[in-house]
């Protein structure tokens, strides 16, 4: 899933390095093309490879323009990494811990809730603030209808198993 | 004149006898405390009051001297009405920003709330996704009409029932110079405050709500409270939330940290800035008038 993530926002830079003197180009083969190819009297008719390459460069902008802008709501939705995930059944996850009560690790893994797991038997000491643990995702936030009820019923939490820490060599190597 | 700001504290004028002055309680049994203030915020809020009743009155003024006076105050007054985005709030926050705060993550489909449907952009995976393109309008709105408030000099209460937000929300109404009130809302606060607390007693000109559902997922009282005294309201509404009788709501999520973070900061910093603003112009007003 990151390697997709990866791939995608390659593409998306790249594409986004258009450089902005295209626009003027575009502007200037509009002009050439509603003069007609052979007027040699007018200063901006090019022929030959500039005309070529001017219509080129203006088909590019237009075929990346259509894809979609960049900085729109939904291009930022269908990027992100919680639409990316796709059901929250099973996936493993990353979280940070940003509060802890006795036994309580309170989890943030960038939905729009925290988990709340308990703490480990195995390495209880080192789930302190601010440690990345693995979780096993089951719901992103745990609902239900109950009978007679209008609406469902919220617990305004996420739903996880935690796996482990996550050790990373800069920890490591720093001690 | 297209007016961009709520003009007139009237209610204010009929009660200009004693300013009263509310905070969050303090006290341990949890309930809203009615103390009094000290003398500082008294003494900040009664000059401006006075003045802004008295320039919405200047016709009643015969000497020479007050003439220009009354002109230019009223002057201060009206010329941000006639601007669209006096105080530049949209450079405060960007639709990026308010992505990457998840302010479009939603509740889950069977908790929606019907009225909300308009604001929704869609569900994915049964998770509704708040339309972040209407939240921003609906967000510059807000804030332009705070900043106005601000501008004004009216009380802005901060209220929220989120056990986990309060202290930030205390803290942000502290760090603006406003009041706040995350606890127990008691029945009669704004609807029968001249027996609760005095007769005369100065109530907000605007409530921001941070989450307008109670701790049992009732909407909260003084939204209805609010809209039956004619105080206008700003409330940031979850897909779960009646945003009806709110009269500019937020379309966002009021449940992660992040998000409340970033709600507290905008309206501080437009409160802020809105305040700064009109000590200038009070400055400047002051240096023409010697000059």
């Amino acid at each position: 899933m990151a390697s997709l993530c990866k791939v995608m926002y390659n593409v998306s830079s790249r594409s986004s390095l258009l450089p902005k003197h295209c626009v003027f180009t575009t502007l200037r083969s509009c002009s050439s093309d509603a003069s007609g190819g052979d007027g040699k009297s007018a200063e901006r008719v090019k022929s030959g490879f500039a005309a070529a390459y001017e219509q080129h460069s203006g088909l590019r902008q237009s075929g990346d323009q259509s894809s979609g802008d960049e900085t729109s709501f939904a291009s930022l939705l269908r990027r992100s990494a919680l639409s990316q995930m796709g059901p929250a059944k099973d996936k493993i996850i990353v979280g940070k811990i940003f509060h802890i009560v006795n036994d309580d690790l309170y989890v943030d893994f960038g939905g729009k809730f925290h988990c709340v797991c308990k703490r480990p038997p195995a390495d209880g000491q080192k789930y302190q603030r601010g440690s990345r643990v693995r979780l096993r995702l089951e719901e992103v936030e745990m609902t239900s209808r109950f009978l007679g009820a209008t609406v469902d019923t919220t617990l305004l939490e996420a739903d996880a198993t935690l796996l482990g820490l996550i050790e990373s060599k800069d920890s490591k190597t720093k001690e | 004149m297209q007016c961009y700001g709520f003009i007139g504290l009237k209610h204010t004028i009929t009660h200009n006898a004693a300013l009263f002055l509310t905070l969050s309680g303090r006290s341990s049994k949890g309930n809203m405390a009615a103390g009094v203030l000290t003398g500082v915020r008294q003494v900040l809020r009664g000059p401006r009051l006075v003045s802004a009743v008295f320039s919405c009155h200047g016709q009643t003024f015969s000497s020479a001297a007050a003439a220009p006076d009354t002109a230019a105050a009223e002057k201060i007054l009206n010329f941000p009405l006639t601007q669209p985005d006096y105080f530049r709030l949209s450079e405060l926050f960007t639709l990026k920003d308010l992505f990457e705060a998840r302010v479009h993550l939603g509740h889950k489909k069977g908790c929606r709330h019907r009225l909300m449907e308009p604001y929704l952009f869609g569900s994915r995976l049964d998770t509704d996704i708040i339309d972040l393109e209407q939240t921003a309008e609906h967000l510059q709105r807000a804030l332009n009409f705070t900043a106005h408030v601000a501008y004004r000099g009216g009380i802005i209460l901060f209220v929220s029932r989120r056990r986990q937000f309060g202290h930030l929300i205390e803290t942000t109404a502290r760090e603006c110079g406003e009041y706040a009130h995350t606890r127990y809302w008691k029945g009669g606060l704004l609807t029968n405050a001249s027996i609760q607390y005095s007769p005369g007693v100065r109530l907000p000109d605007l409530i921001l709500f941070f989450s307008t559902l109670n701790n049992v997922f009732q909407q909260h009282v003084g939204i209805r409270d609010a809209a039956k005294m004619n105080i206008p309201t700003v409330g940031i509404v979850d897909s779960n939330c009646n945003p009806s009788l709110i009269t500019y709501p937020v379309p966002g999520n009021d449940d992660t940290p992040v998000a409340m973070e970033m709600y507290c900061r905008l309206f501080k910093m437009t409160i802020n800035r809105a305040k700064d603003k009109r000590r200038q112009m009070e400055l400047l007003k002051g240096i023409s008038a010697s000059v």
